[in-house]
């Protein structure tokens, strides 16, 4: 009898033990996260870190893949009309918020509307501008309720657009773009963001954050496929050097930087775990079109073609980055990168023409152009800013280096506080989200207060297509006019360095960095 | 002791007033960042926090909400108040400045002690080299190479973080490391000082123990220097060190000091700083309190 009971209990622990699946046996996952994030509210946030936690708390309309490519989320499907401007989304009768209740069509309705609501205050509301009346609610001129959105029934929604916009899918990645749970916001208000209340429909949910320390997220029970690790805690460190040092001491799984200057040393005993990716974004700097010397084209072309960026890449600051050869990353698809005028001319040519520029714009050895490059604080940047102020000073212009903290920097820029300066863009598979920065109507993030009759023309009937191909036609002629002027240097394009153990499993390198917890498994 | 309190509080008003001013001529503000944001999404945060209100007006709600004890919302970590922030940090600096803080009297203390006793012989000048290293040495070169010998190659202790009581031990120790130095040097000097004062010698000449000597009639007049030093040192080791906390990857508020700064993040600036200035001002009147209790013409004076 007693045996039969054991045997019974015996049975018993395996069926359930089956029943829960492969998913009982595997690690929880300690991650690396290069610092604090300021919030876990979707339409608040701003910060590249935060992107990556809220990617395992919600589930968008589109999202990554393991690879870092666009895939279905929560819509299973969508589809385009003919003019380009509305968007049919079906979404999946399945998906559930971590509470059981079902997602709908109207939780999208409500989390758009909330998002370019002024009083929400969203840094970021102007990424769902394409948005039919975005811009109009945004600055309070509309209520919210005449936003390009709509519910035709709980599993059907409709965004309706101001002009074409075939990049929506991707722009559909961000955060901005979550649903957000309004059956917890009625209720609880702002503290909606609280452990104590946190629903939402990623494959999982807000355990518990301590600042400074981590974000704990465990598993949303109706989110399928369930997810490999039961627990995600994502540790926050203070800078490249403790996440290193964290790293080491074998605390974390993977960390998203180390010491540029270790490089060398875990290229060799750490090869299987250093992972290199190219990233889609720009380091370039901005000439301040505004004012003289550099409302001048004759300057800015000069200083621009006697800077090499592969030598700053790879002889100078030596971090993997990738060397630019034009505005557009070279990571961005589908799209013909137009070249530098001087491409292909050899650095003694080049240097002898931007003297015959220098010369005919009035400068000399007797009263030789003297400019202020300013750039934010950070030891790469400092060495690679030294290396171009030599390039300039082989062409006899003086160079006065100016750091400043990241705010103040930034700051600078958006007054027009400046000569020429370094700056960065993170963005998307999109050339529009660079070329933007260079159209005469783009505001404050056209630094240089650049405007060119010809490139906003092309840049204004891009926009106004509804099929990529021919859009991407008119930017890269856009992209080519904008180039002959100079008015900005492109430098390189910036390198994730990361570290992941060799025994975390579902880590693809991708442009996007993007490595949802979902599909990690240790 | 009315009177007292009431300079305090006016000095407290002064030291945050004072931050408030100096922290809004700074250039760049807390919206300023990488990514860039149209002007109307910049007007619709600056109203969000009130920053679209005059200076005046900032002030005088801020104060309001501080005699509340309100200290308002954070505007680099969002979904936290910096009431919670520090809830959150104060405990953590706390423990770590107090350990810190034993760890240097008592060290101090001893070696001070022990380095008083010959002046100039060899046990002073081993423990005054040493205290001249410690000294010498600043905590951002002590903690790192602290992480790595002893967490990193050795694996002793955890290279950051909280958790176990085996995390208190390395940062505590740097954190106590020049303290210890300073305390020993200015204890040693009290006690070689005091030792040649009459009725030191009068108190030896009856027969009294060596150890007797030193705890009845030495201490207590070595211990004056050592008492004002205390209330500066206690109120910036418990208010947690930036170096320290920076390296140890503590969650305490000292990182915040930095950080807040850097960030712009106003409200978190002035909530440590009040913070600060109460703890400041605080340990000042404790030591006003014990100079009275230890010297006796003090209290006669006043």
């Amino acid at each position: 009898m007693q045996q039969l009971i054991l045997g019974l209990a015996f049975i018993l622990l395996t069926a359930t033990y089956a029943v829960s699946g492969h998913a009982a046996d595997n690690k929880p996952l300690h991650l690396g996260l290069a610092g604090e994030p300021a919030t876990l509210d979707p339409h608040r946030y701003n910060l590249r870190i935060e992107e990556t936690v809220l990617a395992d708390l919600f589930l968008g309309l589109t999202t990554f893949s393991s690879e870092g490519k666009l895939m279905p989320g929560a819509a299973l499907k969508w589809e385009t009309s003919e003019d380009g401007l509305t968007w049919t989304f079906h979404l999946d009768p399945n998906a559930r918020w971590s509470d059981g209740q079902p997602l709908t069509a109207h939780d999208f309705v409500y989390a758009f509307r909330r998002l370019l609501d002024p009083k929400t205050a969203a840094s970021l509301a102007y990424f769902m501008y394409p948005l039919r009346n975005a811009e109009a609610i945004a600055t309070g001129k509309l209520p919210p309720d005449q936003l390009g959105v709509r519910a035709a029934n709980n599993l059907i929604l409709e965004l309706i657009l101001g002009l074409p916009y075939p990049h929506l899918p991707e722009r559909l990645l961000y955060p901005t773009a979550y649903p957000v749970p309004k059956h917890v916001i009625d209720k609880v208000g702002d503290a909606w963001v609280k452990p104590e209340h946190w629903i939402s429909n990623g494959a999982y949910t807000l355990r518990d954050w301590k600042p400074q320390q981590y974000l704990q997220l465990a598993r949303n029970l109706h989110f399928k496929p369930a997810p490999a690790a039961p627990t995600v805690s994502y540790h926050t460190t203070a800078n490249t050097q403790n996440a290193y040092n964290r790293y080491r001491a074998g605390d974390l799984d993977s960390i998203a930087g180390f010491p540029t200057g270790d490089l060398a040393a875990i290229r060799t005993e750490r090869a299987a775990e250093l992972r290199l990716a190219p990233q889609l974004s720009m380091m370039y700097l901005v000439f301040n079109t505004r004012s003289a010397p550099f409302n001048d084209m004759r300057v800015r072309e000069a200083l621009s073609i006697v800077v090499e960026p592969t030598t700053l890449t790879d002889k100078v600051m030596k971090s993997g980055d990738l060397a630019a050869a034009s505005f557009v990353p070279p990571m961005v698809s589908n799209y013909a990168h137009p070249a530098f005028p001087h491409a292909g001319q050899l650095m003694p040519h080049r240097q002898r023409r931007a003297r015959a520029l220098l010369t005919a714009a009035g400068f000399s050895s007797a009263t030789p152009l003297k400019v202020t490059l300013r750039y934010a604080a950070g030891t790469d940047a400092k060495r690679a800013n030294l290396a171009i102020a030599a390039f300039w000073q082989q062409i006899g212009v003086r160079v006065e280096l100016h750091q400043s903290e990241l705010r103040v920097h930034y700051g600078d820029l958006r007054q027009g506080n400046f000569q020429v300066a370094q700056a960065g863009w993170l963005g998307e598979s999109n050339p529009e989200h660079y070329l933007g920065l260079l159209h005469g109507r783009s505001g404050d993030t056209n630094y240089g207060a650049f405007a060119d009759k010809s490139v906003d023309t092309l840049i204004d009937a891009a926009r106004k297509q509804k099929d990529i191909p021919e859009r991407h036609r008119l930017l890269a002629q856009a992209e080519a006019a904008a180039m002959k002027s100079y008015p900005v240097m492109p430098l390189y394009s910036l390198t994730t360095r990361r570290l992941v153990r060799t025994d975390l499993r579902g880590w693809h390198d991708n442009s996007r960095d993007a490595h949802p917890a979902r599909f990690l498994v240790r | 002791m009315i009177n007292r309190l009431g300079a305090l509080g006016v000095t407290f008003l002064v030291i945050v007033t004072l931050i408030f001013g100096l922290l809004r001529l700074a250039p760049g503000g807390p919206f300023d960042g990488e990514r860039a944001l149209p002007p109307e999404i910049e007007a619709n945060l600056r109203a969000a926090y009130h920053l679209d209100e005059p200076l005046p007006q900032q002030y005088v709600r801020w104060l309001v909400n501080l005699l509340q004890g309100d200290l308002g919302p954070s505007f680099s970590q969002k979904d936290f108040s910096v009431n919670e922030l520090i809830a959150e940090g104060l405990p953590v600096s706390l423990l770590v400045g107090g350990l810190a803080l034993v760890i240097a009297l008592i060290t101090g203390v001893i070696a001070g002690t022990l380095a008083a006793q010959r002046p100039g012989g060899g046990v002073d000048g081993i423990i005054m080299s040493l205290v001249n290293l410690g000294l010498a040495i600043p905590g951002i070169i002590a903690a790192p190479v602290a992480v790595l010998v002893f967490a990193i190659l050795l694996q002793w202790f955890p290279a950051g973080g909280i958790g176990s009581a085996a995390h208190y031990v390395l940062p505590s120790i740097a954190a106590a490391l020049p303290y210890s130095a300073a305390i020993a040097r200015l204890w040693r000097g009290a006690v070689v000082e005091s030792l040649q004062e009459g009725h030191v010698l009068t108190a030896r000449s009856k027969g009294l123990s060596e150890w007797r000597v030193l705890w009845r009639h030495v201490f207590p007049i070595a211990s004056l220097p050592l008492v004002s030093y205390l209330g500066p040192l206690a109120a910036g080791l418990l208010t947690g060190t930036v170096v320290v906390e920076t390296v140890f990857e503590l969650p305490g508020i000292g990182r915040y000091f930095v950080q807040a700064a850097l960030n712009r993040d106003y409200t978190l600036v002035m909530g440590v700083a009040v913070v600060y200035a109460a703890m400041i001002l605080a340990f000042n009147f404790i030591v006003d309190i014990t100079y009275r209790q230890i010297d006796p013409r003090m209290r006669l004076e006043s």
